[in-house]
């Protein structure tokens, strides 16, 4: 494991903000931290920014104990981010690269590069309170990433960005995975979460209810829910009373069918039962959404 | 340190580099300079020739006098701008008034039955109030007037009279055992300009430290610089960064008014010998001739020498390392309980509710003043010269009037003592603060709880 923590406990005066928390970040991908507002995410986030402290256990990063001087590893993109008003944006970008230990000289053109790859180069000796929010974002992306951290922390980076920056950071973030980086990100778009994060960890009520590969938690909150498409027929279907069919919507050409599945059954079975009384144009696994998987985990620790 | 040094390089370059503070730095001297200078030019402008008429019924200011026999101390003399005319009557003035331009006033004093003295006279205008400068020269030469007219009648020549009046006993306060002069006006407003400056200070320089991280604060930068910078480091960064803008305001403002005196009198050389020379012709003119003129200018001289041994008297050797001391410690001390206050601000309008504790140990100074003026060595002076919330402006008023070196020695110990342990207090409640919000709510709750 490249970053661990351990039995994470912290608390503000009477609230326990996070209990017990235990998770893992492989090396060279992508983990979501997700959760609702208030669950703890961002004190999590703090605490392996070492901006707080834990109350007992530890972070390990690649196997030993996390240090102060780790911190210049991390590249960390606050949810709640802001710059100087009144600065210039080139003085800015260099002053915030220096306080992460980069020289000037080799801050500034590092940040040439950056800010003519994100087109933004014109805006250098621009005060900052001109910049548009979207713009702003630009700007802090370089400079959250710019001393090539081997940790990048992304809170909430998609917020405030139009779907074409978004999709452009999207790819950055993919690009400094694939050369090696490893991404904690957190966030509520359970969209890009099916798309870009390997590995997540869902935190409610101060603690962890749900962690793992994407793929894998949607595997196990699969309901059997299976989606055939057919031509159309002029016959009823019939199935067994344990194959629960939940919609039929037939049109011209096609026929939809969602079906439930009894436990134990596969697909297998289905198709076979479907095999003398329709042509089959497809058979698809419906697994849940990670947005369902959130609601519903959500909504159990709420109940507790 | 590094890091540190970096946030006092962005701190200083931010701020100096403002218009506002160049605005500042300059209007300062530019103020101090007009102070200095407008008296001298108005004084020394050629004022436009003014006339007054005197219609004198009583006829002891001159006006019986039609063929100008009288002495010069029994009437009006004309001086430099101002040309006294004497009229018959007030209608007559009146009249004249009304046909020219020139005249600004007419003095009427009013007929007595033979031998009462006048108790009144008046300037009469027309729409302009005449200026200032011949209501003041009428006013003095009727005094005048009635003065040497009364000397006359009672048959006192001019230098009994100098001698009578210009003998005074001068009431000095001495230190029995050096037999120096206390010089006890001349300190005390010595100690207040210094216990007000450091009060100025203290609070201007304040304040901006704690506006500084409400800003950061408020707009969320706060968060992206502490993962690089621990907060100890960006608290201590904005406090230093700080007090050099203010030294260096300080410093442009000392040189800045030097350089506007040195020039105001440089580039009017001519017209500040000739205001000398002016001054020595009109004492040489009067001298024997109208004692009482010459008396009242030498005793408006008179205080001058004394306020130069005043302040030449003062242990300026021990007044300026104190105050530079004083006003680096007592800045530090308010300036991190200053940072801390602003962490606890989500916004500007909070800083009014948390700097409130910071500004009242301040202003309970100011407001003991005149208590310490009064008795500079008494028990409220030594208290708030050791408590090092107060002992900055305490310190400052007091040392003028000289101060017990062990005194000094117990308000230095505790005040360099008093600040690390500050630092440690607003260090830890800015720590604890910089990252949250809504601190004035949470602080309720939890009061209403503990209840």
């Amino acid at each position: 494991m490249f970053l661990e923590t351990r039995h994470i406990e912290k608390n503000f005066g009477d609230y326990r903000a996070l209990d017990d928390i235990n998770i893992g970040v492989r090396e060279g991908t992508i983990f979501g931290l997700l959760g609702p507002n208030g669950a703890g995410k961002t004190t999590l986030i703090r605490l392996i920014n070492r901006i707080l402290r834990p109350d007992h256990g530890e972070i390990l990063l690649n196997g030993r104990t996390m240090q102060d001087d780790d911190v210049r590893q991390i590249g960390y993109l606050p949810e709640e981010r802001g710059l100087y008003k009144k600065m210039r944006v080139g003085e800015q970008a260099v002053y915030l690269a220096r306080l992460k230990g980069l020289s000037r000289l080799e801050a500034e053109s590092r940040l040439i590069k950056w800010f003519e790859k994100l087109g933004i180069e014109s805006w250098w000796k621009r005060p900052v309170e001109e910049l548009s929010k979207g713009m702003q974002q630009k700007v802090q992306f370089i400079v959250t990433i710019l001393h090539n951290p081997s940790l990048l922390i992304f809170d909430e980076p998609f917020s405030g960005f139009d779907p074409v920056n978004a999709t452009l950071l999207k790819n950055e973030i993919l690009a400094l995975r694939d050369k090696g980086a490893t991404v904690i990100f957190s966030t509520h778009n359970m969209a890009s979460v099916e798309e870009i994060c390997d590995d997540i960890a869902l935190i409610n009520h101060s603690r962890v209810v749900l962690s793992g590969g994407v793929g894998e938690i949607r595997h196990s909150f699969s309901k059997n829910l299976f989606e055939v498409v057919t031509q159309p027929s002029e016959t009823q279907l019939v199935l067994p009373d344990e194959f629960k069919v939940l919609s039929h919507k037939s049109n011209t050409d096609s026929e939809l069918t969602v079906v439930t599945l009894p436990n134990g059954a596969t697909a297998n079975d289905l198709i076979a039962l479907l095999l003398n009384q329709r042509q089959i144009l497809s058979i698809n696994e419906k697994l849940p959404s990670m947005n369902d998987i959130f609601v519903e985990a959500v909504k159990e620790g709420g109940e507790q | 340190m590094s890091k540190t040094l970096l946030v006092i390089q962005r701190e200083y370059a931010t701020r100096v580099r403002k218009p506002s503070f160049w605005l500042l730095t300059i209007l300062v001297p530019i103020l101090l300079a007009a102070l200095y200078a407008i008296p001298i030019y108005t004084a020394l402008k050629p004022a436009e020739k003014t006339t007054v008429l005197v219609a004198d019924e009583s006829g002891l200011f001159g006006g019986m006098d039609r063929n100008d026999t009288l002495r010069a101390d029994s009437r009006f003399c004309s001086t430099e701008n101002i040309e006294y005319q004497y009229a018959a009557t007030l209608e007559y003035a009146r009249r004249q008034m009304d046909a020219s331009d020139s005249i600004a006033a007419i003095l009427y004093i009013r007929s007595r039955a033979s031998g009462a003295i006048p108790t009144d006279a008046c300037l009469y205008y027309k729409s302009d109030l005449p200026p200032q400068q011949v209501r003041y020269d009428v006013d003095r030469q009727l005094q005048r007037i009635l003065r040497n007219r009364l000397l006359q009648a009672h048959n006192i020549s001019g230098d009994e009279y100098a001698l009578i009046s210009n003998t005074k006993i001068n009431l000095r306060t001495e230190d029995l055992e050096t037999g120096r002069d206390a010089f006890v006006e001349v300190k005390t407003a010595l100690g207040l300009i210094l216990a007000m400056l450091i009060y100025m200070a203290i609070f201007m320089f304040g304040s901006q430290v704690m506006r500084g991280v409400v800003e950061e604060k408020s707009n969320r930068i706060v968060e992206v610089i502490v993962c690089s910078v621990r907060p100890f480091q960006l608290m201590m960064g904005k406090v230093v960064g700080i007090a050099l803008v203010g030294l260096t305001q300080f410093l442009l403002w000392v040189v800045l008014t030097g350089i506007a005196l040195v020039g105001i009198q440089a580039t009017n050389s001519e017209l500040f010998q000739t205001a000398t020379q002016k001054h020595e012709l009109t004492e040489l003119a009067t001298k024997g001739s109208d004692a009482t003129l010459q008396m009242e200018q030498s005793t408006e001289m008179a205080d001058l020498p004394q306020l130069v041994e005043g302040i030449a008297s003062i242990d300026w050797g021990a007044i300026l390392p104190a105050f530079l001391f004083y006003f680096i410690f007592g800045y530090l001390l308010y300036a991190t309980l200053f940072a801390a206050a602003g962490a606890l601000c989500d916004n500007d309008t909070d800083t009014q509710i948390f700097s409130l504790p910071l500004t009242v140990p301040l202003l309970l100074t100011i407001l003991m003043m005149p208590a310490m003026l009064n008795e500079p060595s008494g028990t409220v002076s030594q208290v708030l010269s050791l408590i090092p919330f107060t002992s900055p402006v305490a310190m400052m008023l007091r040392i003028p009037f000289g101060v017990p070196l062990t005194q000094v020695y117990w308000s230095v110990a505790l005040l360099v003592a008093s600040f690390p342990l500050c630092t440690w207090l607003a260090a830890r409640l800015y720590r604890g603060s910089i990252l949250r919000y809504n601190r004035l709510a949470s602080f309720r709750a939890k009061y209403k709880k503990k209840k």
